[in-house]
Order: C-alpha cells, then structure tokens, then sequence
C-alpha cells in the first residue's frame, strides 16, 4: 500500500489538474455557473423550512440554522458517492489508452465535492453571523465549533473510501449505482436532518418501550456513521434542543442531550477503517477495470 | 551496443472470456451456475527488442494482439507473465482526442493531456505556444474543442505528445487522418524525434505508411510474433500471405 500511495504522490499534479477539470465542467454551461452549489442547497432549504415550520408547525426557533448543518454535510456524502460511482466508467476509453493511477478519478470526485461543500460551509457561517446580526444577544456558534474541522476530515475519510469501493464496483456491476442512489435517498430519511436526534432519543425512550431496551435501541441508532457525524455537526456548531417531558400538557422536566464523544469517536474510527479498507480493495481490483468485458 | 528502448521478454497476456457479455450482479450471485472460464491468450510469449533511434511497424490482422502490445507497453495492462524493460518515459499517442473534454477549451484541454502524459503544469506552460503553433489551431485554441473538426483534435493531440520529451512514442493507427501538409510535418517531427534517439513502436493497417516510416517490422499472428525483420522483406511475405485487408 506505500508504494501505491507513493505513486499517488507522484501524480499529485494529475489529480489537481483533474479536480480543475471537474469544477470547470460541471457550470460550464450555465449562466450562474458556481452559484448553483450554494443555490441549491438554499433553495431545498427554504422550501424546507417553509414546510417545517408553517405547515407542520415545527416550533424550533432558527430551524434553517439546524437545517443547513445537517444537509450541507450530506449533500457533500451524497454528490460525492453518486459523482464518483461513474468516475471510472466515463473514463474508460482513457484508461484504456494510457497509464495513470486510476484512483486519481474517485478522488478527483470527491475533492470537486469537497471544495464545493467547503465553499457552501463558509455561505453557512455568513448565514449565522447575519442572524446574529439581526438578533444580537446569544452567540452565533457555539465554543465547540473548533473541533469542526476534525469532524469534516472524518467525513472526507468516511466519504472517500465508500467513494473508492462504489466506484470500483460500480465499473463491474453497473447495478450499484442505482444500489447507492436508492440506499442514499433512504439514509437521508434515516440520519437526523429533517428532525432532531433528541427526538429519536425521546421516541427510544418513551414508555411504551421496555426500559431496559431504551438505551440500546438509541445507540444502535447512533452506529451510523454519517448519522453520528451529521449530529456532531450540529452540536458542536449550534445550540442543543431542549428534550421537554410532558404529560397531560404539563411539563414535568426539561433536559438536553450533549453530544455522546463516544459514539463520535466510534464513527470516526470506522470512517478511516472505511477509507483505508477501500482504499486497499480498489487498489487490489484496479487493474481488472480495463479488461472488463 | 547501447541498451535497448524496449525490450520485452517472453510477454503473455491473458483475458477472460465470458460469453454473457457485461458481467452483472445477478452473474457472480448464481455462483452454482457459473461456468468454466475460458482464457484468450491475446499476446503469447513475445520477446524482442528496440534499439533507440528505431522505429518499428507492428502489422498483422485484426486480433492479433497487436493493441494488447501496445496496451501492455503504455502500462494500460498488467502483463500476465514476462518481462517489459523501458528505458526512459512513454508517451502513446491518444487516438483523436481520447481524454479531450468537448466543453473545455483547447488549452484546457492541453493543460490536462499534457499532465496526463507526464509534464507538471509549469512545463505545460513553458511549452504552451510551441504546442499551439505546432498544432496550426491558432486562435481556435480559446473555443471549446467540441467545435473542432477531427482533423484540428488529431493536430492538437499530437502536438501535445510530441512536446512532452518522451523518448518511446507508441501510435496506433493515430496518423491516418489529417491532411498532405500536416502529415509532412508529423513524418518530419517523427524523423527528427528519431534522430534524438527516441524509439518508436507503431501499428498500422496502411503498408505504404509502414514501408516509408518503419526501419523495422513485427508481423503478429494469433498472438505470436510470427515473423521479425527487416521492412521489405516481411512486408512483401505479408502481402502475399493475404492477411492484410485492402485498404479503402
């Protein structure tokens, strides 16, 4: 694996020059051309917010903020698997023509998504510090905001090395992409974005559960990893959300939640397993892909 | 003597066959089902060897293996056995604007081919107008090279592939377009790369572009190389042999 990831270096100016490459194809054409990343989450998270909070009455005071904490880091995790799983088909007429380190082409993926997903973070924090602008009084982020950035290279490591495996399976079994855009549409519905992971806690929680059942069902809700990374997104950057007890409209108690550093850690072990673990089993088929028949 | 460009030792290439076309899923779960591969010997122990400053044709009929070779030499495939010795960088000369994105402009897209091929994107720079001048684009060299005819991409994918200083250049079937001037102009290039001590190993369908370029030529039959030698003489048992389709 050194020797690959020597290789790899050596190439480094070829990966540049390919992630150049993708973020000057990807707006070529258009007028608004970058804009459109930053546009379509906004966009996705007004409608969302309108939805949330005027149609399903969520009562959760800057609910976009918690929105946008959550959403950004998937659109990352989910643009990235589903841009690299044809990385390498698209480009099998090249590779069948000259030598370089196919790996460059996943990778090359998800750094475009990466730059764009750094690009739609910093919007986010203009966001917060104009909310705070037009509401002084509570800070914007919280302390912890500087544990950030090892929460977003944990993401990138979790991201790419799925990135690696779909797209080597994918060049072999053409069904996978449609596997992980199925699977992904699914996780987004099952990571807390739209909802708060203090409601998952209070559901596992209620007494309609056996306790001694409780605590297991929430952590096997927090195993997974881009589930638990999406939370510590949210806790390390905002306010937590008050879990309110009530019974028969009176509240009985109010309690928050802090952010488990266990199962943070636990997601972020599996993230660089996940990486390293795709990382050898593309190198262990990359040269099959030419010879697909 | 000096040390060979080239040299290749006893070289075997296999593939799988499988007769259901695309593997699939549904393929590797039904296991019970699978049947035996078969293997397909596309390149079968081939040894030679190319001196710097040589060119040599490779011919032969379709399937032959004669763009496994290439392909095993550009390191596009892992040889299955034997040996492959070059001495210095390898440069294949793409075929009309393989790895040219049609929404990115001609420098763009030179940028990437030649990193590509091996130069960093300084040297790209460095050699930048050379690249453009040699290609003739001119002020095309702005617009996306969707709009380009096929003549103007083969110009410009050669000019990229010989600025990079490799010194083995691998063509298959690559100079048959482009027209009389330009073709001057590649054969003079090629003859000048030559004369630095560049080696070159190109396939061809088209004997009269074998007979005026090559000093040497490779006649490949089933894999093997059937006959090594000078151009004439196993240029003229080839014709005979009648495996050379007619040109059109």
């Amino acid at each position: 694996m050194l020797s690959e990831l020597k290789e790899l270096y050596r190439y480094r100016e070829l990966l540049w020059t390919f992630v150049v490459r993708e973020l000057r194809i990807r707006y070529k054409n258009s007028v608004l051309g970058f804009f459109w990343s930053i546009l379509n989450p906004l966009i996705t998270v007004l409608v969302m917010t309108v939805v949330f909070k005027y149609v399903l009455n969520v009562r959760v005071p800057n609910y976009s903020a918690y929105l946008l904490a959550a959403y950004l880091p998937f659109m990352f995790f989910q643009l990235a698997l589903l841009d690299s799983a044809q990385s390498i088909l698209t480009q099998l007429p090249l590779l069948k023509k000259i030598y370089f380190p196919r790996e460059i082409l996943p990778i090359g993926s998800v750094i475009a998504n990466f730059l764009h997903f750094l690009l739609a973070m910093g919007v986010f924090f203009l966001y917060l510090l104009f909310v705070w602008w037009m509401n002084p009084g509570e800070n914007p982020f919280r302390a912890t905001v500087f544990w950030l950035p090892l929460l977003v290279l944990l993401q990138f490591c979790l991201t790419l090395g799925l990135a690696l495996f779909i797209s080597a399976l994918n060049t072999f079994y053409e069904d996978v992409k449609y596997l992980v855009s199925v699977g992904l549409y699914l996780l987004f519905f099952l990571c807390p974005i739209l909802y708060f992971v203090e409601q998952v806690w209070a559901a596992t929680h209620s007494p309609d559960i056996p306790a001694q059942w409780q605590d297991t069902l929430f952590t096997i809700y927090n195993l997974n990893p881009i589930g638990m990374l999406l939370v510590g997104y949210r806790k390390l950057m905002l306010d937590p959300q008050p879990i309110t007890v009530t019974r028969t409209g009176d509240v009985l108690e109010t309690h928050y939640l802090p952010l488990d550093w266990t199962m943070l850690a636990i997601a972020g072990a599996v993230s660089v397993l996940v990486m390293v673990a795709g990382y050898a089993y593309f190198n262990k088929v990359k040269w099959r892909f030419v010879e697909r028949p | 003597m000096s040390q060979p460009a080239i040299a290749v030792r006893n070289l075997v290439k296999e593939f799988d066959l499988t007769h259901s076309g695309y593997s699939s899923l549904k393929g590797n779960l039904l296991w019970w089902r699978k049947k035996r591969k078969e293997r397909l010997r596309a390149v079968d122990d081939v040894s030679f060897e190319v001196r710097p400053g040589e060119c040599v044709g490779v011919v032969g009929k379709n399937g032959a293996g004669k763009s496994t070779l290439l392909g095993l030499l550009a390191r596009v495939y892992k040889p299955t056995s034997g040996e492959i010795h070059l001495s210095g960088t390898v440069a294949p000369l793409l075929e009309l604007g393989a790895g040219f994105h049609p929404d990115l402009t001609g420098i763009e897209n030179v940028y990437f081919n030649g990193v590509i091929l091996g130069l960093t994107r300084k040297q790209v720079t460095e050699r930048l107008e050379k690249i453009i001048e040699f290609s003739e684009i001119g002020d095309y060299v702005d617009a996306p090279v969707r709009s380009y005819s096929s003549g103007m991409l083969l110009r410009l994918g050669f000019s990229v592939a010989v600025h990079v200083d490799a010194s083995i250049l691998l063509v298959d079937e690559a100079l048959a377009v482009g027209d009389i001037e330009f073709q001057k102009k590649c054969l003079a290039r090629i003859a000048e790369f030559q004369a630095n001590g560049g080696a070159i190993l190109f396939v061809s369908h088209d004997m009269d572009a074998v007979r005026r370029a090559a000093d040497r030529v490779l006649w490949m039959r089933a894999g093997k190389v059937y006959q090594d030698g000078p151009t004439e003489e196993v240029l003229s048992a080839y014709e005979r042999s009648g495996e050379n389709p007619p040109q059109d």
